[in-house]
């Protein structure tokens, strides 16, 4: 039971004190100490006063003048208060010049090698975005700049005076572009369908969303034969589209 | 703690704060005591003089360890030295030993004039603790002393003295009693 105090702990204390004990009385009580015990910390803190007294009983002896000067020295020219010879000021100046400039190069160039990729991510993406700017272009283009393209302009309907369309179709190759201006966003489970009703019957021509500014594109390929005559419609449909229109029209022309 | 050693205490924060006159101060009033204490276990002067010089260097980097809930200032000098020299005499031959002890008994010791009350008064207490000394057997202060000023244990005191363990250990507990009976009914 190293924990409890005891008298026995009381015996150990003066001879620990003194330094003198060892083997297994030394173990017992520092492991006794290290449990913390007040008491024996408390005694142990006498017995060294006493030893003070011991250790003060010798003869004093002076200091020589070298030694005291010395000592004294140490206080009057501390490490904490360390002055350089002044051959060594230009070194120390020179390398710790040396050593914040290197620092601050280092923080200095981490600093534009981040705003270095910060930017390189910006230029990545803008430049995927023109790519596709320009691929739809072209596509526009060749659609609306092929001979004998021929361009039909689609009003709003009912429940959207304000919108717009327009398709451009190639007769050559059956393929149109279409493009649709000013449409409300629908509820998720909707979507616009584009229709070319040709000889009185409806053929899909793809399903499309508008963006945020009810804007979108829709490009259609290889719809067959295109007249003149045929007419252009929008529905609003089922999310997916339908084989028939079904739902309400908001664009024709 | 006495109000002097209070003072020396609020003497060893300034020191902790780089004030060298503080360091002074401490320097004046202890290392005379600190070097006889060096002295009287080293045995060398010399040595006992480059000791004194470690111990108030580090009294000067680590003032800030001072703790004075646990020692006054002249116990923890006291202490720092008797540390620095036990360490020395670990690591020394016992045959330079000798040869030092020789040079101790021919040495001229600079005994330090009284100054002040405060010299006459420690020359008080010393003499006390010699009272409180010749009190003790002079086998218990035999053992005592072998084991404070030269850092021998148990075992080696009773190998040293060719005495049994047990009556070592009782020289010593019996002996530090009556070391601090006296020391208590002198003060």
């Amino acid at each position: 039971m190293t924990a409890t105090h005891s008298p026995r702990f009381e015996e150990l204390i003066p001879a620990y004190a003194l330094g003198a004990l060892d083997g297994d009385d030394l173990r017992e009580l520092e492991e006794h100490l290290e449990t913390g015990c007040a008491e024996c910390r408390r005694q142990l803190d006498l017995w060294q006063g006493d030893l003070e007294e011991l250790a003060a009983s010798v003869t004093p002896v002076a200091p020589s003048a070298q030694t005291r000067e010395r000592i004294l020295r140490v206080a009057g020219s501390s490490p904490r208060r360390w002055a350089p010879p002044g051959w060594l000021l230009l070194p120390v100046a020179a390398l710790l010049l040396l050593a914040v400039w290197g620092v601050a190069g280092q923080v200095r160039l981490r600093g534009q090698v981040e705003r270095l990729a910060a930017e390189r991510d910006r230029l990545e993406q803008r430049v995927a975005s023109l790519d596709q700017q320009v691929r739809r272009t072209s596509e526009a283009l060749r659609v609306i700049a092929s001979p004998g393209v021929q361009s039909v302009v689609l009003a709003g309907l009912g429940p959207t005076p304000g919108a717009a369309g327009q398709t451009y179709v190639n007769p050559r190759d059956g393929s149109a572009l279409f493009y649709a201006f000013d449409l409300p966003a629908l509820a998720p489970d909707k979507t616009y369908q584009l229709w070319i009703i040709h000889a009185g019957k409806p053929v899909s021509a793809g399903v499309f969303e508008v963006d945020q500014r009810g804007h979108a594109t829709l490009r259609v390929e290889a719809l067959g034969e295109i007249a003149e005559t045929d007419v252009w419609a929008v529905t609003v449909e089922p999310r997916g589209g339908v084989p028939q229109p079904t739902g309400e029209m908001v664009l024709k022309g | 703690m006495e109000l002097r050693d209070a003072q020396e205490a609020g003497l060893m924060g300034r020191i902790a704060a780089g004030d060298g006159e503080a360091f002074a101060r401490v320097f004046e009033v202890h290392s005379a005591v600190v070097l006889g204490l060096l002295f009287r276990m080293l045995g060398r002067r010399s040595e006992a003089e480059e000791v004194l010089q470690e111990v108030f260097l580090q009294v000067w980097t680590q003032a800030d360890r001072y703790d004075s809930t646990r020692s006054t200032p002249r116990g923890w000098l006291l202490m720092l030295a008797r540390s620095r020299a036990l360490d020395r005499i670990r690591w020394r031959e016992a045959r330079r030993r000798r040869e030092e002890e020789a040079a101790v008994s021919g040495a001229h010791l600079e005994l330090v004039p009284p100054l002040g009350t405060e010299r006459l008064e420690s020359a008080e207490r010393r003499d006390q603790v010699s009272s409180a000394l010749g009190l003790l057997s002079p086998e218990q202060r035999r053992c005592i002393e072998l084991a404070f000023f030269e850092g021998l244990t148990h075992t080696q005191i009773a190998e040293r003295l060719e005495a049994p363990l047990g009556t070592v250990k009782s020289r010593i507990l019996l002996g530090m009693n009556k070391l601090r009976q006296a020391l208590s009914s002198a003060s």
